[in-house]
């Protein structure tokens, strides 16, 4: 977790909502949008390792910025080798992160029209004017799950604390709130506790939260990009939630000499002054988080012809994918990706380009193949290229 | 108290512990150790030479969640209104070590949230309505007895210094601990030598900054690396540190050769996964992949000079990335001639890792932490319980929803109810043993492959647990120790070696220590699923000699009865799937079935799913 993630948090969590007064709260005079919130001051210990400083790995670094462009695209699950960096890009992604506008100091950073549709479906509130809502930018939120988490924090819970104190009953959200429109990430996700993934599945799914507790009952909105790692020797991954993940990026160790040698120089030197580091990298980063700006704007712009289509659907198909999930995943991902190299057209290049990250983890196993999942989209991609071309 | 200075032989183990002590984002010291050598002494030992005042946690084998992580406390809060946090063990060690006796038996979820910690250097609190970072940066020393099992190898990469294993202290060094024990040494000579101790170590800080080490010289340790097969780009960073530091104790502001041999013997050796091969070193540099190299060049040409000072008067730093490499081969060769593997921990892992087939559940096995469930068909925790009903008695009382409701002392809500979760090694391991003898050795492999990933992708649900043994030539040999992971088998399963004899006893023999070893891993039930004709043709004997002669036929029979009925004895379910053509068979597979008190399948050309279907019949 970042720096400006760890202090937005701590506000977020000493933050609980009185479940009846939220909205007078939040009625404001002025109308006119705030500018940009400065990020929350930053600690010195404990910076989070540059994204663009990190070596190869380049599966897995486009993994995620393609899911910041389209959140859509439901998440990415990195499984590899130990020691190769994993959790270091995921933590490093917040600072490259654009902004998104949220209702001010709202806890589950609900846009305004979420918010509307939130309060005023309440019972006894009153119709609220839109323009009397502010609004602030926030980084796009990335929040931890730990292993160890209980499922009150998770889901929220009444804060005990008031309760004690006045009596009053008053919902504390949780990581699930926190998350909304963000990221949500675990570490070791295969061997998350059998009831959180519950809790995700079911979240996951819906797109909402539902907390009930002491006789009152809570819903909002927990729309999250899913961001999962692990080593999957120390165990599988449960089959509906590996199913959850829109992409599947794999990495492994990296044998490279020059590589490996830059690894440790720029760990050293990160370790050694990580303020001097950030700025030596800060110019990279901005142009980053520009770069993944401009996709966002382009996105819309994006066309995809039928005949790519159809060609996506016929690998789906030769590969013996089940349900549409597969096409679906492949078709807004190559969307995303066109749109991160600035291209408004979606051609079979960016198809093969990121074919392998959607369809690897959705191919039946079969004990018996020895071919990899990757050669064997491979394979078939080529197959598809080829009758394509001849066409 | 015996002191640092005091303790005797375990030469390496205090040599990492002082690489430690000067630098601490080593991350750690695992030190695996024979009883009573001494090893826990040692660690306890460690915070002697440290700075006073740095923290030693100790971390108990039992620890609860909530005592690891930390916290609400229930009783100051309830006490005073005002939510009071507890601090887990893991931020109490901050700036200090952590240290762990016995850590390869220390429970698995512990030891995420240990991994966890490290790689953090902190704790997120995410727990019963708190939400807090608590800084948690610790050195962790782990001590262990290898026969217990191993450390779980995710825990292990996290640390920098892994001690080879020392079985035995020599003969003079058993005299000195005599008379340590026996109180005959000079305190004061104690004192003063721990005093020189901490002055070197406190020196030796002081000089890492100031020590540099080249471009050559990281390069030949990373191709150590690769050449050792060792996994993972963080290594590279430990083996670097190691041996900076190494120099630093030495007072040298360069990287000499013995600094990285010492960093090779404690961070890369043992975690090696294969030998060097001479040969093939070299030529073994990977073929540059992609071109993103291209940000970089002139930046490190620039920095190159920086790196190496005074490159004059260093003769030895213009050798070449390659003749340091084979300096390190040497070194490696020298102080580990035979066996290297054998020492390693990555070879020793083929036993198990501890998070396989564990699963909480809400039955049976320890008591790991209560959640909110239904009462009913699960164990009601009643403090936790009582605990969480407890702050809404007031606003409970003054609801109006709850005027029906007979009067009570407490009232107590569904919502309250806190069940009890246990952590248990449920599930069943199936040992598969294939006959990889003769002619339809590869079919039968096939079938065996298929039936062991078939079992393992549902595996998940039942927590079961698959192994694979198969016999030919002189003995029985484990492909795939018991595992949960689908990945890993197919792995461990690619190369199959078929043909030659039925070393039908090894297998049995193999098996059942297999069977001994899930045990006091908490594997209750087991079975054996035996694929092959039952006609075994070579003894026991060859397994340990292979220059045994061939055993007569009564032998061969009565070894094979009396291992079958040792394993039955022990509670060993099996069954015997042959797969002969009808007319060759001389009836010995279902006299094994027999035997083993199992039962007998009779599946030509069998298909996993038939296998599989056997297995769970039963």
């Amino acid at each position: 977790m970042t720096q400006t993630e760890t202090a937005a948090k701590k506000s977020a969590a000493k933050k609980t909502v009185a479940v009846k007064v939220k909205a007078d709260a939040t009625v404001a005079t002025t109308p006119e949008p705030k500018k940009a919130a400065k990020p929350a001051a930053k600690k010195k210990s404990g910076l989070a390792f540059p994204f663009t400083a990190i070596v190869g790995q380049e599966e897995m670094k486009l993994s995620l910025i393609l899911n910041i462009i389209d959140p859509r695209i439901g998440g990415v699950l990195v499984m590899g080798h130990r020691g190769t960096g994993k959790s270091t890009t995921v933590r490093a992604l917040a600072e490259v992160l654009p902004l998104i506008e949220r209702v001010e100091g709202d806890t589950y950073n609900r846009t305004v029209e979420q918010y509307l549709e939130n309060e005023e479906g309440k019972k006894g509130a009153k119709a609220i004017d839109p323009f009397t809502i502010r609004t602030e930018k926030i980084p796009v939120p990335v929040v931890d799950l730990p292993l160890g988490a209980t499922e009150d924090r998770v889901c929220g819970t009444i804060d005990i604390e008031q309760a004690l104190t006045s009596g009053v009953k008053a919902f504390e959200p949780g990581l699930l709130a926190q998350a909304n429109r963000g990221f949500l990430y675990i570490d070791e996700v295969n061997l998350l506790d059998d009831h959180l993934v519950d809790v995700l599945l079911d979240v996951a799914a819906s797109g909402k939260n539902v907390v009930e507790r002491e006789g009152i009952s809570i819903r909002h909105p927990a729309r999250f990009v899913l961001v999962g790692s692990g080593n999957p020797e120390e165990g599988e991954l449960r089959p509906q939630l590996l199913d959850r993940f829109g992409l599947h990026a794999r990495i492994i160790t990296i044998l490279d000499i020059g590589k490996r040698v830059d690894i440790v120089k720029r760990r050293r030197e990160f370790d050694d002054d990580p303020d001097a580091f950030m700025k030596k990298y800060n110019r990279e980063q901005l142009k980053l988080q520009k770069k993944i700006q401009q996709a966002k704007d382009l996105l819309p712009e994006v066309t995809m012809t039928d005949s790519v289509l159809t060609d996506i659907a016929r690998l789906c198909m030769n590969l013996g994918i089940d349900g549409h999930r597969g096409e679906l995943t492949i078709t807004r991902t190559a969307y995303a990706h066109a749109a991160f190299r600035g291209e408004t057209v979606v051609t079979m290049k960016h198809v093969k380009e990121i074919a392998g990250l959607c369809l690897r983890h959705r191919l039946r196993k079969d004990p018996l193949e020895t071919l990899d999942a990757g050669e064997k989209i491979d394979r078939e991609l080529a197959k598809v290229l080829g009758e394509a071309e001849a066409v | 108290m015996i002191a640092f200075t005091d303790i005797v032989g375990m030469d390496l183990a205090k040599q990492a512990l002082m690489l430690l002590a000067v630098d601490s984002e080593l991350g750690g010291v695992v030190i695996p150790s024979a009883v009573g050598s001494g090893k826990s002494t040692i660690a306890r030992a460690f915070a002697d030479i440290l700075p006073e005042g740095t923290p030693f946690v100790e971390l108990p084998l039992n620890v609860t969640e909530d005592r690891l992580i930390g916290g609400v406390d229930l009783e100051a809060t309830l006490a005073t209104g005002i939510r009071v946090v507890q601090h887990g063990v893991l931020s109490k060690a901050h700036g200090g070590v952590l240290y762990v006796d016995s850590i390869s038996l220390l429970d698995s979820s512990a030891v995420s949230h240990i991994m966890d910690a490290i790689s953090r250097g902190e704790v997120l609190v995410e727990r019963e309505g708190l939400s807090e970072v608590h800084p948690a940066k610790f050195m962790l020393v782990g001590t262990y007895d290898p026969t217990d099992g191993e450390v779980r190898m995710g825990l292990l990469d996290r640390i920098g210094i892994i001690v080879p294993f020392t079985a035995q202290n020599d003969y003079r060094a058993r005299k000195k601990i005599v008379n340590i024990v026996l109180g005959t040494r000079d305190e004061d000579d104690t004192r003063d030598e721990l005093k020189m101790l901490s002055g070197l170590i406190q020196a030796a800080r002081e000089q890492l900054p100031h020590v540099s080490i080249t471009k050559e010289q990281v390069q030949a340790l990373i191709q150590t690396a690769i050449s050792l097969g060792v996994e993972g780009n963080r290594v590279d960073i430990f083996t670097v540190r190691a041996a900076l530091a190494s120099a630093a104790l030495a007072q040298r502001s360069d990287v000499e050769e013995e600094d990285m041999k010492l960093a090779i013997k404690l961070v890369l050796i043992p975690r090696a996964t294969r030998m060097p091969d001479r040969e093939a070193a070299s030529d073994e540099m990977p073929p540059q992949e992609e071109p993103p190299q291209d940000e970089e060049p002139e930046a490190e040409d620039e920095e190159a000079p920086s790196d190496t000072p005074d490159a004059e008067a260093e003769e030895e730093q213009k050798e070449t990335p390659d003749m340091i490499e084979e300096l390190m081969m040497d070194a490696i060769e020298m102080e580990l001639p035979d066996n290297i593997l054998n020492i390693s921990l990555a070879s020793k892992k083929k036993t198990t890792t501890g998070s396989r087939g564990e699963a909480l559940n809400n039955r049976r096995g320890r008591f790991v932490r209560a959640q909110p469930g239904e009462m009913r068909g699960n164990k009601v925790a009643l403090i936790p319980t009582l605990i969480s009903a407890a702050p809404w008695q007031e606003t409970r009382k003054r609801d109006k929803k709850m005027e029906g409701r007979p009067k009570t002392a407490l009232i107590i809500t569904k919502d309250d109810v806190k069940i009890k979760r246990f952590r248990d090694k449920s599930g069943t391991l199936f040992i598969f043993m294939v006959d990889a003898s003769g002619s339809m050795a590869l079919n039968r492999m096939r079938q065996a492959k298929g039936a062991v990933a078939s079992l393992l992708q549902n595996a998940y649900v039942h927590r079961d647990q698959v192994a694979l043994i198969s016999f030919r030539g002189k003995q029985a040999q484990v492909l795939l120790p018991p595992s949960q992971s689908v990945d890993r088998a197919k792995r461990e399963l690619d190369v199959l070696p078929t043909g030659g004899g039925t070393p039908l006893a090894s297998a049995l023999y193999l098996g059942w220590e297999t069977a001994k070893q899930a045990r006091t891993k908490g594997i209750s039930q087991i079975m054996f699923v035996l694929i092959t004709d039952g006609r075994g043709n070579i003894g026991l004997q060859a397994t340990f000699d292979p220059n045994a002669e061939k055993a007569p036929k009564e032998e061969l029979e009565k070894e094979i009865e009396a291992l079958s009925l040792s394993i039955q004895a022990d509670g060993v379910a099996a069954i015997v799937i042959d797969t002969q053509m009808n007319y060759l068979s001389r009836g010995e597979a279902p006299k094994l079935a027999q035997k083993l008190g199992g039962r007998y399948f009779y599946l030509p050309n069998a298909k996993a799913e038939q296998i599989v279907e056997a297995a769970l019949s039963f």
